[in-house]
C-alpha cells in the first residue's frame, strides 16, 4: 500500500508539437503555440486567435483499420499514449494487458462531432441521423479507442471536470497503482478545439480579448483579457517504483501526492476566496508529506483569466507566505493555451522539468500581478526536487499533483 | 493499518417510477412500469417515441426552498433532488459544518445539459446565431451538477465527475469508496443523473438499438432498449463517522471492479471476456465468494448482444451456481438511465438488503434458450438479501460491477 508511483513515459499531441522531444525543445526555447485560428473562419468572432495541433500524422502512430473509425480527439490521444508506452520502454502484450488499463481527463471531448450529428438531427431530421457518427459523440470515445488500438483491458475511466480534469484524472490513476489495482495507466487528458465550441466559449466572454485591448493568453499579467483556447492530448505511463525497476525502466519522477478540492461557485464563474485551492494544495502537501518550503517549482493553472490567476495567485502567496525563498512559479498556457484538459500536457511538461531541472518561461507574462518570483520570458535552470502542478477549473473544482525527483 | 470500511446511510431518487425512495420500494415491490410516450421533447420525426420519462418534473417541487434552480440543466435538478432527499434520509441536511471539507461529490454524467444545449443549437441553425440563448450552454458540461451540489450546500470536499457512458454512476460510487478509504473524505455524495434528450434520443435510434414498445430485457423477443432519465444518490460514509454520529446504517459498500472489452466501441465482446473480469475484480474487491451472492442486479438493457452476452458472463463467473442466483432487470420498469443507471441500480441494490426483497424483471414473457437464468418474471420476491452484485456495461467496453452487503459489525453475512 505505501508503493511510490512514478511516471515513466509521457506523450503529447500539442500546439507546440507531437512528442517529447519536439514539445520540449519548443517549450524551452519559449516558442509559442499560438496564432490565427486556420481550421475554420474566425471572422465573425471577436477573437481570432487559438492554440492549434499543425502537423500531427496520426499515421505514424495507430493502424490503419483503427484510425478510419477515429475522430481527431480519438487520434490525438491514441497517439499520445502510444507515445506514453514505448517512451516508458513498456510492451503491452496477452500476459499483461488485463493489468494495464487507461483513465483520461476529457472536458468537452469531440465537440466537432456532436455539433456534426446535432447539425443533421435538427437539419436533416432524426432519419438521417447517422449511426456512422454516434460511437464518436460519447465523452469516453477516446479511452475506449485507445484501449482497442494498444490492446489492454484493464480499468478504463474518463473524468470530467474542465480545466482539472486531467489533474482530477491523474490524481485517481496514481491512487489505483497505489492500491495495487492495476500494473500500468496511462493518465492524462485530451480536448480539441471547434467552431461551435468557439463560438460558445467567445459568447460565455471566456476568450481574450474580453474586455477589448490587444488579443492573447497572459498569464498573470496585469494586462490579461482572458485565456486563448487551444487543444491537444497529453498522456503519462504511470506504475509503481517497484514495477518499473523490474522490468529497468529510469523512471522521470514520482508521483509523491495530491489534494482534491472543492469551493463554492456557479458552473461557469469562479470563487473568490482561495480557500478552495488552498485546501488543494494543503491536501497534496499533506498527501507526500512535505511542507510548502520543500516545493521549488509551480506549473500554475493560471490561463490569462482575470478570476482564475488573481485566485491562484493569492492561494499561492498564503501558501508560501512563510517563505522566504519561495519557489519559482511558471505557467505554459501561455504557450499551449487552454485545452481545458490540457493537465496530462503540463504533468508531462512538469516530469521534463525535473529530468531537464529546467523551468518553462511564461509567454506573454511581463507585469506580474503580485511580487512572486514567476519566470517570465527565458527558462530558468534550477534544482527542482518538488513540483507542484495545479488544475482549478470553473466551477470551484481544484486537484493539485506534487511530483518529486527521483534520488540517485 | 486496518482497512476504513465504507457504508451507506443515506438513499435518494427519481426516475420513471418514483419521485422518491419510499415512492420507488414500492413500485419496485409492485414491478410498476414506467415507460411510456415521450414529451420532454417531440418524437414525431423518430421512429420510436417511448421512453422512461419522469411522471412529475416540478423543480420547485424538488428543490429545497432557498434553493435557486438559476441555470441548472433538467439533469442538474434531478441530481441535486436525489442528493438532497439522500442527505435528509442520513440525517445530513443540511451538511454541518465541521463536515464540509470533509463531504466530496463524485457524480456519473452522460448527456449532462444536452436537453438545454440542443435546443439553443437548433435556434443557432435556424437563426444563424442570431437570438440564441447562449446562457442555456451553461450548465452544459457534466461537472454542472456535482457544481452545483457543492455549491448549493457549501461543500470543499473532493469532487469528480465521471464519463463513462452507462457505467458512470457506477464508477462514481466505487471512487467514493476509495476516496473514503484514502481518508479523503468522511462523506462522499455518489450516483449519477441522465435527462432524456434530443441527442442522445437520435443517436440510440441511429443505431436501430430501442424497443419502439418497451424494452422486455432476457426476453426471447427483445428488440433493444427503452431510453430513461432520472438520478440516483447515495450517502458513503465511513464506518466509524457514521457509528460515531449514530447514524442508521442501510449497507455496505463491499468492493468494485472495472475493466474494459477493448473489442469495439458499441458492441459488447460475445465471449463476455470483460464483463467476466470486472465481476470477478469486484467480487475479489470485496472479498466475497461467488458463491455467497443472494441476488445479481444485472446490466440487462434488452439488447439482443447484451442479455445474451452477460448471462453467458454470469455463467462463467458462478458456474453452477448462476442458475440458482436471482438476476433481474431493474431497467425493464424505468428503461435504461445511461449514465445514472449505475447509480440507481446501486440504489435498487441498497433497498433490496435493506427490505429483504429481490425487484423483479417485467415485460419478459417468452425465454430465450440463451438467456437461462432466474430473471425474477414472476415479480418481486421476499428474500434475505445479504449479498448484491450489480453490473453495469458502457459503451467504449467500459464495464463496472459493484458489490453491496448487508451491514453488521462483525462483516460479511453469507450461508
Amino acid at each position: 500500500m505505501n508503493e511510490s508511483v512514478v511516471i515513466s513515459g509521457v506523450g503529447m499531441v500539442t500546439p507546440l508539437g507531437t512528442g517529447k522531444d519536439t514539445f520540449s525543445r519548443r517549450l524551452f526555447k519559449g516558442d509559442s503555440g499560438i496564432s490565427e485560428i486556420t481550421s475554420f473562419d474566425t471572422s465573425r468572432f471577436l477573437s481570432r486567435l487559438g492554440a492549434e495541433v499543425h502537423g500531427f500524422i496520426p499515421k505514424d502512430f495507430i493502424s490503419v483499420k483503427n484510425l478510419r473509425r477515429m475522430d481527431r480527439i480519438s487520434r490525438m490521444t491514441a497517439a499520445s499514449a502510444r507515445m506514453a508506452i514505448e517512451d516508458a520502454g513498456f510492451g503491452i502484450d496477452a500476459s499483461n494487458r488485463d493489468r494495464v488499463g487507461i483513465i483520461l481527463g476529457v472536458s468537452y471531448g469531440s465537440t466537432d462531432v456532436a455539433a456534426q450529428f446535432a447539425g443533421i438531427l435538427f437539419t436533416e431530421g432524426p432519419g438521417m441521423a447517422s449511426p456512422i457518427l454516434v460511437p464518436n459523440t460519447v465523452i469516453n470515445a477516446p479511452a475506449g479507442h485507445t484501449s482497442i488500438e494498444l490492446g489492454f483491458r484493464g480499468i478504463n475511466s474518463t473524468v470530467n471536470h474542465r480545466e482539472a480534469s486531467a489533474e482530477t484524472a491523474i490524481a485517481y490513476a496514481a491512487a489505483e497503482i497505489k492500491n495495487g489495482r492495476a500494473d500500468v495507466l496511462l493518465a492524462g487528458g485530451a480536448d480539441i478545439l471547434s467552431e461551435f465550441f468557439f463560438e460558445i466559449m467567445t459568447h460565455f466572454k471566456a476568450v481574450s480579448p474580453v474586455n477589448g485591448g490587444a488579443e492573447g493568453a497572459r498569464p498573470f499579467d496585469s494586462q490579461r483579457n482572458g485565456p486563448v483556447i487551444g487543444e491537444g492530448a497529453g498522456i503519462l505511463c504511470i506504475e509503481s517504483m517497484a514495477h518499473a525497476r523490474a522490468r529497468g525502466a529510469a523512471p522521470y519522477c514520482e508521483i509523491a501526492g495530491w489534494g482534491l478540492s472543492s469551493s463554492p461557485s456557479s458552473p461557469t464563474d469562479w470563487p473568490s476566496d482561495p480557500a478552495g485551492p488552498i485546501l488543494a494544495i494543503t491536501r497534496a502537501l499533506e498527501s507526500a508529506k512535505i511542507t510548502p518550503e520543500d516545493i521549488d517549482y509551480v506549473s500554475a493553472a493560471a490561463n490569462g483569466g482575470r478570476k482564475l490567476d488573481h485566485l491562484e495567485a493569492e492561494a499561492l502567496s498564503a501558501i508560501f507566505a512563510g517563505e522566504s525563498q519561495k519557489p519559482f512559479i511558471s505557467s505554459i498556457k501561455g504557450a499551449v493555451g487552454e485545452s481545458f484538459s490540457s493537465g496530462g500536457i503540463r504533468t508531462a511538461a512538469m516530469a521534463i522539468s525535473i529530468r531537464e531541472q529546467t523551468i518553462p518561461p511564461t509567454l506573454g507574462l511581463e507585469n506580474p500581478i503580485k511580487p512572486l518570483p514567476f519566470i517570465l520570458k527565458i527558462k530558468k535552470e534550477t534544482g527542482i526536487n518538488y513540483g507542484l502542478v495545479n488544475g482549478f477549473s470553473s466551477g470551484g473544482t481544484f486537484a493539485s499533483l506534487i511530483l518529486k525527483r527521483i534520488d540517485e | 493499518m486496518e482497512i476504513e470500511r465504507v457504508v451507506i446511510t443515506g438513499l435518494g431518487t427519481i426516475n420513471a417510477i418514483a419521485g422518491s425512495v419510499p415512492e420507488f420500494y414500492g413500485a419496485l415491490r409492485n414491478g410498476v412500469c414506467g415507460i411510456g410516450p415521450v414529451t420532454v421533447f417531440d418524437t414525431t420525426d423518430f421512429k420510436t417515441h417511448t421512453g422512461g420519462q419522469i411522471k412529475r418534473f416540478d423543480p420547485q417541487e424538488m428543490i429545497p426552498a432557498g434553493f435557486s434552480t438559476k441555470r441548472m440543466s433538467r439533469s442538474d435538478i434531478m441530481a441535486m433532488a436525489a442528493a438532497v432527499e439522500a442527505l435528509k434520509h442520513a440525517g445530513l441536511f443540511p451538511v454541518p459544518d465541521e463536515l464540509l471539507a470533509d463531504t466530496g461529490v463524485v457524480i456519473g454524467g452522460g448527456a449532462g445539459g444536452m436537453l438545454e444545449g440542443e435546443e439553443a443549437y437548433r435556434q443557432y441553425l435556424k437563426d444563424k446565431g442570431k437570438g440564441v440563448r447562449f446562457s442555456r450552454f451553461s450548465s452544459f458540461c457534466c461537472a454542472s451538477s456535482a457544481d452545483h451540489i457543492t455549491s448549493r450546500l457549501g461543500l470543499m470536499g473532493p469532487k469528480t465527475t465521471f464519463m463513462t457512458a452507462c457505467s458512470s454512476g457506477a464508477t462514481a460510487m466505487g471512487y467514493a469508496r476509495d476516496l473514503i478509504r484514502a481518508g479523503m473524505a468522511r462523506v462522499v455524495i455518489a450516483g449519477g443523473t441522465e435527462p432524456l434528450s434530443r441527442i442522445t434520443y437520435a443517436t440510440f435510434n441511429a443505431l436501430g438499438a430501442v424497443d419502439p414498445e418497451f424494452c422486455k430485457p432476457f426476453d426471447k423477443n427483445r428488440r433493444g432498449i427503452s431510453l430513461g432519465e432520472g438520478a440516483g444518490i447515495l450517502i458513503l460514509e465511513s464506518l466509524n463517522h457514521a457509528l460515531n454520529r449514530g447514524a442508521q446504517i442501510h449497507g455496505e459498500f463491499l468492493g468494485y471492479g472495472v475493466s474494459c472489452d477493448a473489442h469495439h466501441m458499441t458492441a459488447p465482446d460475445p465471449q463476455a471476456s470483460g464483463a467476466v473480469r470486472c465481476m470477478r475484480t469486484a467480487l475479489l474487491d470485496a472479498g466475497v465468494h461467488p458463491e455467497w451472492v443472494d441476488y445479481i442486479n444485472a446490466h440487462g438493457t434488452a439488447t439482443p448482444a447484451n442479455d445474451r452476452m452477460e448471462t453467458l458472463g454470469i455463467k462463467e463467473v458462478f458456474g453452477k451456481k448462476a442458475f440458482q442466483i436471482p438476476v433481474s432487470s431493474t431497467k425493464s420498469m424505468m428503461g435504461h438511465t445511461l449514465g445514472a443507471a449505475g447509480a440507481i441500480e446501486g440504489v435498487v441494490s441498497v433497498l433490496g438488503i435493506f427490505q429483504r426483497f429481490i425487484p423483479p424483471t417485467i415485460h419478459m414473457t417468452e425465454p430465450d434458450p440463451e438467456c437461462d437464468l432466474d430473471y425474477v418474471v414472476e415479480g418481486s420476491r421476499d428474500a434475505e438479501v445479504n449479498i448484491v452484485l450489480s453490473n453495469s456495461f458502457a459503451f467504449g467496453g467500459n464495464n463496472t460491477s459493484v458489490v453491496f452487503g448487508r451491514f453488521t459489525e462483525k462483516g460479511i453475512v453469507h450461508e
